[in-house]
Order: structure tokens, then C-alpha cells, then sequence
């Protein structure tokens, strides 16, 4: 144990002489981020326009006026700007008309009533001219609401069959809109598990370069062989399995500062939240957990550090393409199976999670995605016939 | 092998290191094939041998680095192999190549190293003091040692080994590449370290180095250790002669006739400018064969005698010269 720490913390003071780990684990990834964001920014993730709704709901109706609040609920999510004025409903076309505002929201009356009876009601979208991404946002916000509020109606009306007072039934119906319209919104981003296209951004190029950084442990060794230092270490009265676990230890120390250093920084100069501290770091510790076990295959199969740093490339870019580091990639049957089964994307998931409010008991797949594949690559290392360098 | 049997023997309190049939191949090469020999305790013992001959393959199963296809390695006692742990405390390897991190200062590298080796706390301490004063690079101490020269590197290389003060220091060419003065100086602490009690296992291609530093020496070719003896036994070996050779102009056929009569000398080579002499005992002769060969009409130029060395040892053993 001794010797494991002496080992780790030589090797980790020479990484820091040495620039090089932190130049391709930190500096590089973080440019390149910088990078990717100017060259993808403007395709994916358009500048949002302040957007003015003109609303008008009867009174006395607390449904038509819940449908309402959504629409104002959106003001600061995901970047929008939107302002709701309440105004008459023959106001309304008038101010789309003259572009005071940009879309028009009129509830009719006897919505609520309708909704809780079950009869046709109609809710007019009054567009107020161009084609702006703002007013599709709030369009299909409002038109999923409807059929919300109706699916609530119709428990309601379920409820009256069973001989509940109408006064009754109109807050239930009110309170199942309601609730379901704040936890649908949340669980709109959670369950999806979609970062913001930044997000995805800094996160597939932390998970992408983590493959490259635990990598260095891996040429490390081989590196040791090249320069004689191998032989010297197991001369040493120490059981061999100390070597090689100290260079997985500088790995895993490596990786685990490099990908808090990148999320830190990407999401602070991006404006990315990655959600709880606690879940992310847990994300952090499995994803470099599963990307160090890969260090064991490559020892095995490398004799010079060309090969290791060939080896480690091939994967990590294989990895990271194929985990979503650039863009997203879709695939069913087999193909899709294997593709999940993949740390970067998984660690990208994980982060769509706890982007959206999720917690750590959120984290099942991802966490298991990562822990299978760790257990995976284990069992391939003991079963590769061994030709690398620390024979 | 020319003193196998005297390996017989049982072993003795005495034996640091025991090496018994030691096999090794590398695919169809027999790298090492059948060495066995044993080193006392403060007795400093060279591999003598050419390129390949299979010193460093026997250094690293002798400590633990590789595996034996076939054989043992005792060390203090104690049977060594690559899981072994014990017995490499009683061992300081000096690799053939240099093992020691050019991205750690020289003290740096002896730290590491002597925690690995166990050493720890003031012990520790003063241990690494005493060997940077030792290797000569107090000046250094605190440069990386990517900035030293070869001969520093080679000398901090050196150092690492030593730092535990082991039973058994094995030093693998250790002074290959380096100037004359590091040579020596290197040299030097070799004996010292062996007046100090410390086995030595030397390896070597230089026969003056093993001639010099070591108590007994095995001459290794082709991974099978031809003979074993301390310098004047192994020169026994050989029919023993010592050659004359004489350069000149004038009568060179009369002075071969003449010299031939000479009961000292055994054979004569003539070639136009020259006479090989084959005598027994080269000083004691040199002033007769002179004075025959003017009397005969030669007149010399030069007259060198050559007494065998390892270097002839080696020729009369395998055929071949000891460097390429
Ligand atoms: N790892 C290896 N794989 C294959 N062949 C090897 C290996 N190590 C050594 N050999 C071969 O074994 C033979 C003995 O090599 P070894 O290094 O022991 O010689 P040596 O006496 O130390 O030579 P030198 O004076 O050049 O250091 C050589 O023919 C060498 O090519
Ligand atoms: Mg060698």
C-alpha cells in the first residue's frame, strides 16, 4: 500500500512537470469546446427573441386561467424571454395585427366548464406574423396544456359519477391541471435526458477527452518499459500488481480532476448547470472508473507507447463518436444496443438527468450502463492473452 | 563446462547467490541455456561475454525480473522468482539500460526508489545524502535528471542500486557509454563497495574491467557459461603461451632457423616482415630471441609481447574474439 501511494505521487508530480496531461486533458478540450461552440453554436442553438403573448381568458374561470400561467411559466426556461399581457379578447387580434405582440392566446368562455363536462371547446392561437421558433415553442406549449387540462377534466368528470358536488369537482379538476402542468414541464427536460446543445457540447467533450486522459497512465507504463524504469520497479520488493494498479490510480486521479475541471469551467463560461453537485460527481467517479478499466486491456495488448497512444486514440474517438460527444447518433437493434452500452453517452445522459433536477437515485441507467461496461472490459483484460509490456 | 563439478558442492552459509541450471528461451532461442554459479558473500563475480551472450537475460532471472524456463535462483537463502517479494530486498539492481525518471531531480529518483526498497523516515534521509556525496552529483542534486549528462545519469543509475545497501549488488554493464574518468570512478566505488562486504555480480564485455574488480569470473557465450575461475586459473586454460612477436628487415629465413633451435621457443610464424614466437615464459625469454634473431641477421624494429589475457581465454574457448 506503501508503495502504491509512493508510486502514485511521484508519477502525478511528474505529469505536472511534465505539461503534457494538462495541456491535452484540460486546455485542449476546453478550446475545442470554445471551438465546436462558434462553428455548431449557430445551427443548434439560435438566439431567442423577447416574445410578447397577448392573452385573454374570461373571468371567474381558474382553468382558463391556469392555461395562462404555462404560457407565463415559460418566461426564463431554456433561454426564452416571454412576456404575457392579459387583454380583451377582440383586443387581441388587433395587437398581433399591428405587431405589439407576436402571438395571441384567446381562452373562450365557459372553457373551464366545457373541459369539466366534456364538451368541444376552442382555444384560438392568433399568430402575429414571421415564422420566429419563439411562437412554435409557445404554440405546441399551450396546445399540449389543452390536452392536459382535458385528460384532468375527464377525471373530473370521473369523479362526478361517483357523486361528488360540482364545487368539488371543479378544484380537483383545477389541481390535477395545475400539478400535472408544473411536473410535466420538469419532466419534460429529465426524462428526455436532453442537455441544451452547449450542455451536450461540454459534456461530450469531457467524456470524449476523458478517454484520452486515463489514457495517459496506460502509455505511462509503457513509457517505464521504454525508459528501464519497469525493470527497476520489479526488482523492488513489492508484488508486481502494485505497478500497474499505481499507473491506474494516477488514471483515475487524473481523470477525475480533469473531468471536474472541464464541467466546472465549461459550464461556468457556457452557462451550463449540470444540476446537484452530489450526482454529479458520482456521474464523474463511474464514467472515470469505466474509462480506467480500460487502461487494463490496452497494458495487455501494447508493447510500445506508439501502440498505447494508437490504441487509446482508436478508442476513445470510436467511444466518444459513437457515445454523442459531437452529436447525437441514433441506431435500433443491435447496433443501438451496443452504442448504449457506451460511457461517453451514458455519462452524457447522466448529465441530461441531473441537468433536469434529477438526484442520484435518477442515475440507475446510466450508472449501470457504466458499471456493466466496466465489468465488461475487466473480464476482456483477464481474458486477452497477454503481450503488452508489464509481462 | 571446465569447473562445473566444483558447483557440486552443498551449498554454503556463505552463498549469497545460487543460480542452478538456469534455462531460458525467447521462441526458438535458447537465450540462457544451463548457467550455474554462486557468489559468497563480499566476493565480486563477473559474466564475461560478447553481445547476446545472455548476461542480461541471466541478470533478470538471477533478480526476479523474468522468469526461468528451467532452473533456480537463491538469493540469501531465499528462492527468488518475478512473485517473490522477500528476496528482492536483499538485491540493488543496476539495469543495463538506464532506469531512473528524467522528469525527477537526482534526489527525487534516489527517494522513490529507496521508499520502494523499504528505507523510510531520517534513515531514508540520510541514506540518499550519503549516495548523492558517493555518485559525485551533490552539486546536482536538485536538477532533473533529464538536464544530467550520460555519465551523470549512468552514476545516479548506479546510485539507485546501491542505496539499501544490499547483500547482492548486480550491476549490468554499468559503464558502457561513459568516460574514462566516470569509468574509473565507477570502478572505484565497485571496490569499495566490495571491501565493504558486498557481493558483486559484474557483468561485463570489457575484459580489463573484469579483470580488475572481479574475485571470479565466468566467461559466457551463446547462453552457456563456458568456463569459470578466478583470472589466473582460466588463463591456465589456455596452452598458457605467451607470444613474441618480431618486426625487422634483413634475414628474416635465417633468424626463424635460428630462433627454432631455441629450446624456450615451441613455434615459429614467419611472414616477410615478421616472426610470431610461440614461448613459454616471455620475459624471461625475450632477451636470447633478440640476440639470436640480430645475430642471424635481422635487423628489428620493434618487438611486442603479448602474454594471454581473458581476451585469449575467450578465443581458446569459443573460437571467436571477445568484441565485435
Ligand atoms: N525479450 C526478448 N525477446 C526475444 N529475444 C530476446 C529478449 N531478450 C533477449 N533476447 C535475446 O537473447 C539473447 C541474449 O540477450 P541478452 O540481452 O541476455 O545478451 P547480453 O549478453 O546481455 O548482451 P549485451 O552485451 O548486448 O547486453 C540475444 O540473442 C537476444 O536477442
Ligand atoms: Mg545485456
Amino acid at each position: 500500500m506503501r508503495e502504491l501511494w509512493t508510486m502514485t505521487r511521484y508519477d502525478l508530480r511528474q505529469r505536472i512537470r511534465d505539461r503534457s496531461v494538462i495541456i491535452f486533458a484540460i486546455i485542449v478540450p476546453l478550446a475545442l469546446m470554445f471551438v465546436l461552440d462558434l462553428v455548431l453554436g449557430d445551427l443548434t442553438d439560435p438566439e431567442l427573441q423577447p416574445t410578447a403573448v397577448a392573452a385573454a381568458a374570461p373571468a371567474g374561470d381558474p382553468l382558463a386561467a391556469a392555461l395562462v400561467d404555462v404560457v407565463r411559466a415559460l418566461d426564463g426556461a431554456e433561454g426564452l424571454d416571454i412576456t404575457v399581457r392579459t387583454a380583451a379578447a377582440d383586443e387581441v387580434h388587433a395587437l398581433t395585427r399591428d405587431g405589439t405582440v407576436q402571438v395571441g392566446l384567446i381562452v373562450p368562455a365557459g372553457f373551464g366548464a366545457a373541459l369539466q363536462q366534456g364538451r368541444a371547446t376552442e382555444v384560438t392561437l392568433v399568430s402575429g406574423g414571421g415564422t420566429g421558433i419563439e411562437q412554435s415553442i409557445v404554440v405546441s406549449v399551450v396546445r399540449s396544456a389543452v390536452d392536459r387540462f382535458s385528460a384532468a377534466a375527464l377525471a373530473a368528470a370521473a369523479g362526478a359519477e361517483a357523486g361528488l358536488p360540482p364545487a368539488d369537482l371543479a378544484v380537483i379538476g383545477q389541481e390535477v391541471a395545475t400539478a400535472q402542468s408544473t411536473i410535466g414541464f420538469t419532466e419534460g427536460v429529465a426524462s428526455n435526458e436532453q442537455l441544451s446543445s452547449t450542455g451536450a457540447l461540454v459534456a461530450g467533450q469531457a467524456g470524449l477527452f476523458l478517454l484520452f486522459t486515463v489514457g495517459f497512465g496506460v502509455t505511462a507504463l509503457v513509457t517505464e518499459r521504454e525508459q528501464g524504469t519497469l525493470a527497476r520497479l520489479k526488482s523492488m520488493p513489492m508484488p508486481a500488481w502494485t505497478i500497474v494498479t499505481a499507473k491506474a490510480l494516477v488514471s483515475f486521479i487524473l481523470g477525475i480532476v480533469a473531468t471536474t475541471v472541464l464541467l466546472s469551467v465549461g459550464g461556468w463560461f457556457f452557462d451550463v448547470s449540470f444540476g446537484s453537485p452530489p450526482a454529479v460527481a458520482v456521474l464523474i467517479v463511474a464514467a472515470v472508473t469505466a474509462a480506467t478499466s480500460l487502461m487494463f486491456v490496452i497494458a495487455r495488448v501494447a508493447r510500445t507507447s506508439e501502440q498505447a497512444n494508437i490504441a487509446q486514440s482508436i478508442i476513445a474517438l470510436v467511444l466518444g463518436i459513437a457515445g454523442g460527444a459531437f452529436f447525437q447518433i441514433t441506431a435500433g437493434g443491435w447496433v443501438g444496443s451496443v452504442l448504449d452500452l457506451n460511457p461517453v453517452s451514458a455519462f452524457i445522459r447522466g448529465l441530461g438527468v441531473t441537468s433536469g433536477g434529477g438526484g442520484i437515485t435518477d442515475l440507475g441507467t446510466p450508472l449501470l450502463t457504466m458499471a456493466g461496461f466496466t465489468a465488461l472490459v475487466l473480464v476482456a483484460a483477464r481474458l486477452i492473452p497477454d503481450r503488452g509490456a508489464v509481462r | 563446462m571446465a569447473s562445473g563439478d566444483a558447483l557440486q558442492g552443498a551449498s554454503g552459509p556463505d552463498d549469497v547467490l545460487v543460480a542452478e541450471g538456469l534455462v531460458r528461451r525467447f521462441g526458438d532461442l535458447t537465450a540462457v541455456d544451463g548457467v550455474s554459479f554462486r557468489i559468497r558473500r563480499g566476493e565480486t563475480y563477473g559474466l564475461l561475454g560478447p553481445n547476446g551472450a545472455g548476461k542480461t537475460t541471466t541478470i533478470s532471472m538471477v533478480a526476479g525480473l523474468i522468469a526461468a524456463d528451467a532452473g533456480t535462483v537463491t538469493v540469501a537463502g531465499q528462492r527468488m522468482g518475478p512473485a517473490e517479494v522477500e528476496p528482492k530486498r536483499h538485491i540493488g539492481l543496476v539495469p543495463q539500460d538506464l532506469a531512473i525518471y528524467p522528469e525527477l531531480t537526482a534526489r527525487e529518483n534516489l527517494t522513490l526508489f529507496g521508499r520502494l526498497q523499504g528505507l523510510a523516515g531520517a534513515a531514508l534521509t540520510q541514506r540518499v545524502q550519503e549516495v548523492i556525496e558517493l555518485i559525485g552529483l551533490t552539486e546536482r542534486a536538485k536538477d532533473l535528471s533529464k538536464e544530467f549528462s550520460g555519465g551523470m545519469k549512468r552514476r545516479l543509475n548506479i546510485g539507485i542500486g546501491l542505496l539499501h545497501q544490499p547483500t547482492l549488488l548486480i550491476l549490468d554493464e554499468p559503464t558502457v557509454g561513459v568516460d574514462p574518468q566516470s569509468r574509473n570512478q565507477i570502478l572505484e566505488s565497485v571496490e569499495r563497495l566490495s571491501v565493504e562486504g558486498m557481493a558483486v555480480l559484474y557483468t561485463t564485455h570489457y575484459m580489463e574491467e573484469a579483470e580488475r574488480l572481479c574475485d571470479r569470473i565466468g566467461i559466457i557465450d551463446s547462453g552457456r557459461l563456458q568456463a569459470e575461475g578466478t583470472r589466473d586459473e582460466l588463463v591456465r586454460l589456455t596452452s598458457g603461451a605467451d607470444v613474441i612477436r618480431l618486426v625487422g628487415t634483413g634475414d628474416t629465413a635465417a633468424a626463424s632457423t635460428a630462433l627454432r633451435g631455441l629450446p624456450t621457443v615451441q613455434q615459429v610464424i614467419a611472414d616477410r616482415h615478421a616472426l610470431q614466437l610461440t614461448v613459454n615464459d616471455a620475459p624471461a625469454a625475450v632477451a636470447q630471441i633478440v640476440t639470436s634473431a640480430t645475430a642471424a641477421g635481422m635487423s628489428l624494429a620493434d618487438v611486442e609481447i603479448t602474454r594471454p589475457d581473458l581476451e585469449s581465454v575467450f578465443l581458446h574457448l569459443t573460437g571467436k574474439a571477445l568484441r565485435d
